[in-house]
């Protein structure tokens, strides 16, 4: 440690970064443990963790669980009836192809859970990034970051992404490019909030009177106070990007080749399952998103509650 | 100090301004910067030397990029937007985009005025009941269609009703509209109008309620709240005369700031039940890679929701005499 500073915030998460490295992983543990205890708490926090694990269990078990080694074989489709309604032997009824619609349901959460991830990740840190540095270095930076954020904020969102994956093409890859680097502004806005209140404080200014560079203190000093906001915010991002990833997808910019929950819904539409009232095909993603959706908002709001208490005054 | 409202008015006209004109710009460089062919964006697939040539002329094609950008600064603001080259292969884009828009506008219109009015009150009432048994059902309706994609919403309403009755479904009016008198048309287009507005209204009441629920609450909790049940205060009054007024601003800002939401809703509900405006033009456009199309749906939708946020900007300024921008 080369620098004495006093700890602004006692709260879970913001010491990490400002003890020696043996201290910093006790603290991790127990700061951990106290999260875990805080979050337990919250009914809703823990039914949206129930949700979350069973959808990342059953997507990682997805071949074992559905009877397709390869969502995309047609050999079974060829054999089962097209719209039949479901069946003890056909759970969840079967697709206009004849295919399985509770196997496909569960290849489906692989898709939503991979791009709501990475797209948020992309998002985040092209948020921070840009939040900090407007944040930190103020001034002339600042002005043009936060008139870009501005920008991006006033375009609609949904045109946007409907535009930029019009240009780019249909695959599963530019569906994550484009949620992710459509969704950054709401998140650099809350860094750079941040970082202005934090920069002003005593500790940050004696970091800069002992010689600390700018790398430095905002590694070890603005970091780790700026952090927990984007951690309650991830979830929400995450909520976020499944829902565009659908969206996109059943708007015919997604891949048609990866089964994903938006194309099984895109299909049922243009296969006129509607009419056939074949509800079955459009009920089995249509509940997943939005199970899948809920637990990571209930997720978030509770975390943001264990980690922002300050922000709540009920 | 309060600046006088024509300063403020003047101001934001001239950011609104500023922020058209780059819309415009980025539009121009998504679209004809970016591509690595440009050809393969602006002239239809097949077409004849005779097009291209003209295409070429008419976009500047052959000119370097900044005089591309002139050309095209032009013709935006003379409306000119050249022409379809698949959906409506041929037709000049800014002759159709005008009942396509109009079209949207009626929808959206409709749909935001009702679901302001019904999600204002669903959130009042709910906040009032905080944690009684109409609170709870209600606000984990909210939460529900909060969470559910609007297209979702829309496609269980078609699948039912398509299922279980013969209320139409599709487009704006009947086969045999042409054959209706006045009242008939009317009623007609009003059937076809009833689905798309209502699953417009339901998904936004749910955000709006929740925005009034959270935002009531807050207020709610303040101490003059404790103030006025001390001064004898019936219920009603406080609601009224205390908390709303208070409880309204944010309520405004962030109706504004979901302007573009609610396009984005209508967008869905557009084409699930092939309503053809914006949202369905675009659709169409995507899927037969009509860029010239996408292009002017894409800016008309953005500068629609400046102009709203402008609008919800003065609203604010009127109602709460605290702001000072």
């Amino acid at each position: 440690m080369s620098v004495q500073h006093d700890k602004p915030r006692n709260d879970p998460l913001s010491r990490i970064f400002t003890e020696s490295r043996k201290e910093r992983a006790r603290l991790l543990l127990a700061n951990m443990k106290k999260i875990a205890k805080q979050f337990r708490k919250s009914r809703g926090g823990m039914l949206g963790v129930c949700v979350l694990s069973f959808f990342v269990l059953t997507a990682i078990f997805a071949p074992w669980i559905s009877r397709y080694d390869d969502p995309n074989d047609e050999e079974w489709a060829r054999v089962n009836p097209d719209f039949s309604p479901p069946t003890l032997d056909f759970l969840f009824g079967t697709d206009h192809f004849g295919r399985d619609v509770f196997s496909l349901t569960w290849y489906g959460a692989r898709a939503s859970l991979i791009v709501g991830v990475v797209a948020s990740l992309i998002s985040i840190i092209l948020g921070t990034v840009i939040g900090l540095c407007g944040g930190y270095f103020g001034k002339l930076p600042d002005e043009i970051l936060m008139r870009l954020t501005d920008f991006f904020l006033v375009i609609p969102w949904f045109p946007l992404m409907i535009v930029i994956a019009s240009l780019l093409g249909r695959s599963f890859t530019n569906v994550i490019i484009v949620i992710g680097i459509t969704s950054w502004p709401s998140t650099a806005r809350i860094v750079r909030a941040q970082v202005l209140s934090v920069k002003e404080k005593g500790f940050v200014e004696r970091a800069r009177a002992v010689g600390s560079g700018s790398v430095r203190i905002i590694s070890r000093h603005i970091m780790p106070n700026v952090l927990p906001l984007v951690f309650a915010n991830t979830t929400l991002l995450i909520a976020n990007s499944i829902f565009s990833e659908s969206f996109l997808d059943f708007f015919g910019l997604g891949d048609p080749t990866v089964v994903s929950w938006g194309t099984m819904l895109e299909e049922a539409y243009n296969w006129e399952a509607f009419a056939r009232f074949a509800w079955w095909q459009i009920a089995a993603p249509g509940a997943c998103i939005v199970a899948l959706i809920l637990a990571f908002y209930l997720i978030g709001e509770a975390l943001d509650d264990v980690l922002n208490p300050k922000l709540r005054r009920r | 100090m309060r600046q006088s409202f024509r300063m403020y008015v003047l101001k934001r006209l001239i950011y609104v301004a500023v922020t058209i004109f780059l819309i415009m710009s980025f539009n121009f460089l998504l679209f004809r910067v970016m591509p690595a062919d440009v050809t393969r964006i602006l002239i239809p697939k097949g077409a004849s030397n005779e097009t291209i040539e003209r295409l070429t002329e008419f976009y500047g094609l052959d000119d370097p990029i900044p005089v591309q950008y002139v050309i095209f600064l032009k013709q935006t603001f003379t409306g000119d937007f050249g022409e379809s080259i698949s959906f409506l292969k041929g037709e000049e884009v800014s002759s159709v985009i005008v009942t396509y828009t109009a079209k949207t506008l009626m929808l959206v219109g409709i749909g935001t005025a009702l679901s302001i009015f019904f999600g204002v009150i669903l959130g009042r009432e709910t906040a009032w009941r905080r944690g009684k048994m109409f609170d709870r059902v209600g606000s984990s309706f909210f939460l529900i269609f909060y969470c559910m994609p609007t297209f979702l919403f829309a496609l269980l309403i078609l699948t039912m009703v398509a299922s279980f009755s013969d209320w139409p479904i599709k487009g704006e009016y009947s086969a045999d509209y042409q054959h209706l008198d006045i009242l008939g048309k009317l009623a007609d287009r009003g059937q076809h109008l009833l689905l798309p507005v209502f699953a417009l209204v339901i998904e936004t009441i749910a955000t709006f309620s929740i925005i009034t629920r959270s935002s009531l609450i807050d207020v709610l909790t303040e101490e003059y709240m404790v103030t006025a049940v001390a001064k004898g205060l019936r219920g009603k009054d406080i609601l009224k005369h205390h908390a709303m007024p208070n409880a309204m601003l944010p309520v405004v800002t962030v109706v504004a700031m979901n302007v573009g939401w609610i396009l984005s809703g209508a967008i869905m509900i557009e084409v699930i039940f092939s309503y053809q405006g914006l949202g369905y033009l675009t659709y169409r456009a995507v899927l037969s890679y009509d860029y010239p199309l996408i292009q002017v749906a894409f800016m008309l939708e953005a500068v629609a929701v400046i102009i709203a946020n402008f609008i919800a900007d003065l609203a604010l300024f009127a109602l709460d005499p605290r702001v000072k921008i």
